[in-house]
């Protein structure tokens, strides 16, 4: 009996051993790193108190950042949220031939986001990108995209909802499948329209799943990393400089760990609003 | 389509049940452009002499999206600087994590989807919950220093054990285990098979749906994992296939068809594994935001 008692602890040792301990025990260290400046090359460590905080309080570069990964995420998200919608309702629709579309619709999921930020980098080439190929084909000028202060951004946009787009609808789709057809049978012969029965009808049935992605979708967005890396640098003039690039620029490349740990801790806070606003939502969908 | 006791709009219907279709299937051309194009173009760009790859793209011709004077050149270039180490190093990785983590992450779901113990919700709420919700990117940093105290950076081990725990599979396992029939173990149990044998020759018989679901999971996360590579282990003899991708854009950045040659390679696996086992993979990916 006391080893029957045992044996659950035995089985969840591996793994939650290494979740302790890569996980939780960094999780924390976040907070603790925080308060410590240290340089990756000297290796010294001193306690700071909250002047790592000071330090990307006052500074511009760090509060430029925080800007242009608000007004990224105010677009990308509701962007991605209404397309995931749009293709999760059409393929979900009974044609012939829709399996084929679902698995052309995986193909961007499989892909990793140094691909597709490599490809569509070519792709959106300011001089000989296919982009601009088809532009001046249809009699439009040359754009320059990833090199313009107005356009880099939308060009990530671009880049992440070519992932995203497809890998939300997946969820949004998954939910559409969950809601009975003979709800909708009703209510087309209570003689609702199409889009009274979308309204009425399956959006409010999709709160829960709609409340999930929109905190997923939030919450990945807010750590685009490669495509910043790949492409722009943050630039041109910190237009991409999103906030997750500007730490790993921090903390990296300038080796300056303490101020870099004090952003990531302010986006640990940040992404714990995020799902505590989930939570809320999904208590209301209840 | 319509309510067969609206006879007004039951006179519209054949051009409407015509139209509608039609319409959808046009909308699902339009995206399935913008899925195949960036592909097809880099596919047969990494087939083409470096000079003629922006040939047909500025400005465009459908000649883009097929090979100019084919060639392997771009692949042959790739490898004879080492790319194919990266390719293993990265095969090597991801098997290892399906199977180490798998084994891990599999005992740790039975135990939380068969078991009653003291501390279980606690576990379940502190550990997994709590280590899903928070990104790892977000603690890479302190991690590295954590591994680094280790003595592990530019190591195997470093690449590979902190990885190999997942919270999202453990969830996948979990929710599997715990809707197995609990007559099937108690008549194991009653001829006196242990736990570890039930585990072996009762359960994992009938876990093929959920081992094939976290096995991809685990195995394409791993191939396309790039931030903590990138910086756990920048030496050459550990690089693997994004991180060799995204140092050759800033070494080769003007040998466009070897960079999408690379890209290519770092695609088609995870492309190749996905297409014939999607419903395994949609079911992962999707299987715990909605329940």
């Amino acid at each position: 009996m006391r080893r029957q008692q045992l044996l659950p602890y035995l089985f969840l040792a591996p793994a939650l051993g290494l979740l302790i301990v890569f996980n939780l025990v960094p999780t924390i260290a976040t907070l603790v790193e925080s308060t410590f400046i240290m340089s990756l090359r000297s290796g010294h460590r001193v306690f700071a108190g909250f002047a790592n905080y000071e330090r990307i309080f006052n500074d511009p570069i760090f509060w430029k950042s925080f800007q242009v990964t608000v007004v990224f995420s105010l677009l990308v998200n509701p962007i991605q949220i209404a397309l995931a919608l749009a293709l999760a309702l059409l393929i979900n629709q009974k044609l012939p031939g829709i399996g084929i579309f679902r698995s052309i619709y995986l193909l961007p999921i499989a892909v990793s986001l140094n691909v597709t930020a490599i490809v569509w980098g070519l792709m959106l080439d300011q001089n000989s990108g296919m982009v601009n190929g088809i532009l001046t084909q249809l009699g439009f000028a040359r754009q320059p995209f990833l090199h313009s202060v107005d356009q880099a951004l939308w060009s990530i946009i671009l880049i992440a909802s070519w992932i995203g787009v497809p890998l939300w609808s997946l969820f949004i789709l998954a939910g559409l499948q969950n809601i009975s057809p003979t709800v909708l049978e009703a209510a087309k012969i209570d003689g609702a329209n199409a889009w009274q029965s979308f309204s009425k009808i399956t959006l409010p049935l999709l709160r829960r799943v709609l409340a999930f992605v929109l905190v997923a979708d939030t919450v990945a967005n807010f750590l685009m990393f490669a495509p910043i890396l790949l492409l722009t640098q943050g630039g041109p003039r910190l237009s991409t400089n999103l906030i997750m690039y500007e730490t790993y620029r921090r903390g990296f490349i300038y080796g300056d760990l303490g101020a870099s740990s004090a952003m990531l801790t302010v986006m640990l806070l940040i992404v714990f609003l995020i799902i505590g606003l989930e939570l809320y939502l999904l208590r209301g969908a209840e | 389509m319509n309510p067969p006791s609206a006879p007004a709009r039951k006179q519209r219907k054949p051009l409407r049940a015509y139209l509608q279709p039609a319409f959808v299937y046009a909308l699902l051309l339009l995206g399935v452009v913008l899925v195949v194009l960036p592909l097809m173009w880099a596919g047969a760009a990494s087939f083409t002499p470096n000079h003629k790859v922006f040939e047909f793209a500025y400005p465009f011709s459908w000649r883009a999206l097929f090979p100019v004077d084919f060639t392997l050149e771009a692949y042959e270039n790739l490898f004879a600087r080492g790319f194919g180490r990266a390719v293993g190093n990265t095969f090597f990785l991801a098997i290892a994590t399906v199977i180490l983590g798998g084994g891990a992450n599999a005992l740790a779901g039975f135990a939380f989807g068969r078991f009653e113990f003291r501390g279980k919700n606690f576990l379940f709420l502190a550990v997994i919950m709590l280590t899903f919700m928070v990104p790892v990117d977000l603690t890479a940093i302190p991690r590295y220093i954590l591994v680094n105290t280790f003595g592990w950076i530019n190591t195997w081990q470093g690449l590979l054990i902190p990885g190999l725990a997942n919270s999202l599979v453990i969830f996948l396992f979990r929710q599997f285990f715990a809707e197995i029939p609990q007559e099937l173990i108690d008549a194991a149990r009653v001829d006196g098979a242990s736990w570890l044998r039930v585990l072996i020759s009762i359960i994992l018989p009938i876990s093929k749906p959920v081992l094939v679901a976290a096995s991809l999971l685990m195995f394409i996360s791993q191939w396309n994992a790039f931030f903590w590579p990138l910086l756990v282990a920048p030496r050459k003899e550990l690089r693997v296939v994004q991180v060799e991708i995204s140092l050759a854009i800033g070494q080769y950045g003007t040998i466009w068809n070897e960079l999408l040659a690379g890209s290519m390679i770092a695609a088609i696996v995870p492309i190749l594994l996905v297409i014939p086992f999607q419903r395994y993979y949609v079911q992962a990916i999707t299987g715990t935001g909605l329940d």
